[in-house]
């Protein structure tokens, strides 16, 4: 009987209600999307570093070694290529992953992307480095991105490749190991890529559990005159629990499934976004059965459960709803709470264990969220107490009546404030390093210097390169001859290529490309996880604003046809937003910039300060331009000459 | 005693319906008109077309001499915000705003200061009976209440026309008619006049004079005797 009863409601609600469903169907769509996203994110990194980590290897237990891995960094253009070094150490040797069998010793296996290079590029800057031609391509499951550029090459156990060691600078690559199979571990470094892309999943996932909760709640703003109806004619709590969510689930299960049909179509767009050095496969980002099902499962259930929460009012009272009084203030312990997470802050470092943080900054996100309603009423009373013009006095009345529905309007923009705020705090500045263009350095680890210094000197010779060969110590040093273009300095690389076992001749650049990559992905993911917050901010401002139409529009109808200047109305609407938007959209910055200083790095850059402007300023015409869009359903629902409630 | 508001030759359609079929109406200075009918009669597009909220297809209004149906939308409102006062069933507070700022809102519109604008609506609030309810908010006051707020808050401007359509239809007959003599007894001494739009014998009692509307035509009673 509930379930049919629903059913006509939701019919019958008329074009407005059906409206308001389409809007409720419209968010949780855009937060499915989004959340299918930001879970798909971690699983995609994860997905990476698995694909990396037989180029990682754990040494073999005593006399279980099948094969020798080492690997190291060489350069082509601005790119890094990594060169695995294989040698079996006998006829059980393993084939890695995403090769048909074990390179044998001299062969060469290049992925399709540095196999394409060492075609088009000349061979004096690129394809001398290996032995040619190649004797296979490397499948993706060897590769971190399609883009990748990787070289594995078979050796003999004693060649010198095999048994040199790397040294311990960063980008030196990892010394031979003995191994007992090439599955491997995930590396350190990806581990601070699963790290940032959790932080991140935390930091756009907050937001749009609110945003879900208010797309919930937007269904139950349009049906509680109803539903109070229904209880005023003797429908028992659980009839009306049970209708509403009903509702809810329903309009939330179809909202999800257009969501990640939404996110199947977006997949080859986000595949382009560029995170160490390349693309993503698409496999990487769409997300398994488990993940698709628990996300088709909860969307609904959490929307559910957010309506029953925001229909409690009814349940408890009839006469609630019905009669509009005035609502309990909002309890100061609210702000506490988030007083209480952010003192705990300060006692956080990167050495506490990364649950901890992540814990403490999604509490911390929570907490900022439980104690805006309370902020929006406080700065309504003031509003309202100061105001001298209808329309201030209107938003003001309105901020303090409902400071939860205000709140909603401007969490989203609020949330991304404190977002912006704990990023910009911790982007440290460019890497400022003085790299002289056409210096080429290696490292000397076995032999005098002097002589491999002379060997430069030959193969540079002979390869009609005009260059200044010294030696310092272990370090010897090329300054190539000429104007330093990108081509001449590969005719270097090439012709040093194995001048030092296990050793690449480098730029400064080069030493630097590690650190400018993963500041390069930092930036990145700032702008993806503000774009996320923002279209999740903006959405739920337009949202809010047109429900808020919605549930005003006979007032809003009798006012205009008494002569209120519909731009009175507007400008209330417009304060409504602006106002809590200005003060609550600097305290979350503040907060999240306040959460951010126990683990920067070095002192912010001016990129930091860049993003954290360009998000004001975004996040204000962003919202104002969504309360501007639903101008047209001010007009139109003032225009009725004779409202009536529905 | 002159016409403050007259209605001449109005005709309005929707669609194929004709809802105001050559419809001639006259108001005196604080005079109390009842227009009656059932319902789709025409009424409502009557007090509408006379309010300047809907534009006749035909016919003219006029404000004491000034034709309001040719005024732009700008004009009309501002005309319903300063010369016209209005009432309607329900829903027309703001449930935000406490019943004293309810009524000093139209004031405020019209420029005056939030101070000023609140210490005159105070002011009716003793002769309306509702001393001591100015701080409620209009969930907190009775539909009486509520409706006697409406009633200070459409003389509060000291309009020339108070324009009330069913203004007891969500009351019980008794605060329905306690609300009636308020509205009829305030607007008269206001000077303004009072047109009541209702299908109730009860309400049309307390006006001077009743108007019957059926299909889109007056029966008896557009001009005064």
């Amino acid at each position: 009987m509930n379930l049919d009863l629903t059913w006509r409601l939701l019919r019958g609600g008329g074009p407005r209600g059906l409206l308001g469903t389409w809007l409720t169907l419209g968010a949780v769509a855009v937060s499915t999307m989004l959340l299918l996203f930001a879970v798909t994110a971690n699983f995609a990194f994860q997905a990476r570093a698995d694909r990396a980590a037989w180029r990682n290897p754990v040494p073999a237990a005593e006399g279980r070694a099948v094969a020798v891995e080492a690997d190291r960094f060489d350069y082509v253009r601005d790119m890094v290529i990594t060169v695995v070094d294989l040698a079996a150490l006998g006829p059980d040797a393993p084939a890695p992953p995403g090769l048909a069998r074990f390179p044998a010793p001299g062969e060469v296996w290049l992925s399709p992307a540095l196999a394409e290079l060492v075609r088009s590029l000349p061979a004096d800057q690129l394809a001398n480095r290996f032995t040619t031609p190649a004797a296979g391509v490397l499948g993706e499951q060897a590769l971190v991105h399609s883009e990748e550029l990787v070289a594995v090459v078979g050796h003999e156990p004693g060649s010198p490749e095999m048994t040199a060691e790397r040294g311990g600078a960063p980008n030196a690559g990892r010394s031979p190991v003995k191994v007992a199979d090439l599955s491997g571990e995930r590396s350190r470094d990806s581990g601070v890529y699963q790290v940032l892309a959790l932080i991140a999943s935390v930091l756009m996932v907050v937001p749009l559990l609110v945003f879900g909760g208010a797309a919930a709640r937007l269904t139950v703003a349009r049906r509680d005159q109803r539903l109070a109806a229904l209880r005023l004619v003797g429908a028992t709590p659980g009839q009306v629990v049970r209708m509403t969510v009903a509702e809810a689930v329903v309009v939330a299960f179809a909202g999800a499934l257009a969501g990640t049909a939404g996110y199947a179509l977006a997949v080859p767009l986000l595949t382009r976004v560029r995170i160490g050095g390349g693309p993503w496969f698409a496999a990487d980002l769409w997300p398994g059965p488990p993940v698709l099902a628990a996300v088709l499962v909860s969307v609904p259930l959490l929307v559910g459960l957010s309506a029953v929460v925001g229909l409690r009012r009814v349940v408890v009272g009839p006469l609630g709803v019905a009669k509009r009084e005035t609502p309990p203030a909002l309890r100061f312990l609210r702000v506490l709470a988030l007083l209480a997470v952010l003192a705990v802050f300060p006692l956080l470092s990167l050495d506490v264990h990364l649950g901890v943080i992540a814990v403490a900054l999604a509490l911390a996100f929570l907490g900022v969220n439980l104690a805006g309603p309370w902020v929006v009423a406080v700065i309504g009373r003031i509003t309202a107490g100061s105001a001298r013009t209808p329309a201030r006095l209107l938003a003001g009345r309105r901020l303090v009546d409902d400071p939860r529905s205000a709140w909603r309007t401007v969490s989203g923009v609020a949330m991304t404030g404190f977002v912006a705020g704990f990023i910009g705090l911790l982007s440290p500045g460019t890497f400022t390093g003085e790299a002289t263009p056409g210096l080429l350095s290696v490292t000397v680890t076995e032999g005098r210097p002097s002589a491999v210094a002379e060997r430069a000197r030959e193969r540079l010779g002979e390869a009609g390169l005009a260059a200044t060969v010294r030696h310092s110590g272990k370090l010897v040093t090329v300054t190539l001859a000429g104007p330093a273009d990108p081509a001449a300095v590969d005719r270097g690389r090439t012709a040093l290529a194995g001048l030092v076992p296990g050793r690449t001749p480098t730029t400064g650049a080069d030493d630097e490309q590690a650190g400018v990559q993963l500041l390069a992905d930092v930036g990145v993911g700032t702008v993806v996880v503000l774009s996320v917050s923002f279209l999740v901010a903006i959405a739920s401002a337009g949202i809010t604003a047109a429900s808020s139409i919605l549930d005003r529009r006979q007032t809003y109808a009798l006012l205009c046809l008494a002569g209120t200047p519909l731009e009175v109305l507007d400008r209330a609407r417009r304060a409504e937003t602006l106002i809590p938007l200005t003060v609550m959209g600097g305290g979350a910055i503040a907060a999240g910039a306040f959460c951010a200083a126990p683990f920067m790095i070095g002192p912010p850059g001016v990129n930091g300060a860049i993003t954290l402007l360009t998000c004001v300023a975004i996040g204000f015409a962003g919202v104002v331009g969504a309360g501007a869009l639903s101008r047209p359903l001010l007009r139109s629902v003032t225009a009725d000459p004779a409202p009536r409630p529905d | 005693m002159n016409d403050v508001l007259v209605g001449r030759s109005l005709t309005k359609r929707f669609g194929r319906t004709v809802a105001l079929d050559g419809v001639d109406i006259a108001v005196r200075t604080a005079e109390a008109v009842a227009i009656m009918g059932p319902s789709g009669s025409g009424k409502s597009t009557l007090l509408h077309c006379l309010a300047g909220v809907t534009g006749p297809d035909s016919g003219e209004v006029h404000l004491l001499g000034r034709r309001v149906d040719t005024m732009r939308e700008r004009a009309r409102s501002a005309l319903r915000r300063t010369r016209f006062g209005f009432v309607f069933q329900f829903g027309q507070l703001l449930p935000e705003l406490p019943a004293e700022e309810n009524v000093a809102l139209p004031l405020m519109l019209g420029g005056v200061p939030r101070r000023q604008a609140v210490r005159q609506a105070r002011e009716w609030f003793g002769p309306l009976g509702l001393a001591g309810m100015e701080t409620r908010r209009p969930g907190e006051l009775s539909g009486g209440q509520a409706q006697r707020v409406a009633i200070a808050r459409a003389l509060v401007t000291e309009p020339a026309v108070v324009f009330a359509d069913e203004p007891t239809g969500a009351l019980d007959q008794t605060t329905g008619h306690e609300t009636m003599r308020l509205l009829t007894e305030a607007t008269r001494h206001n000077g303004a006049c009072l047109i009541v739009v209702t299908h109730d014998p009860g309400v049309a009692a307390w006006c001077d004079r009743t108007v019957e509307v059926r299909d889109g035509r007056l029966l008896t009673g557009g001009m005064a005797a």
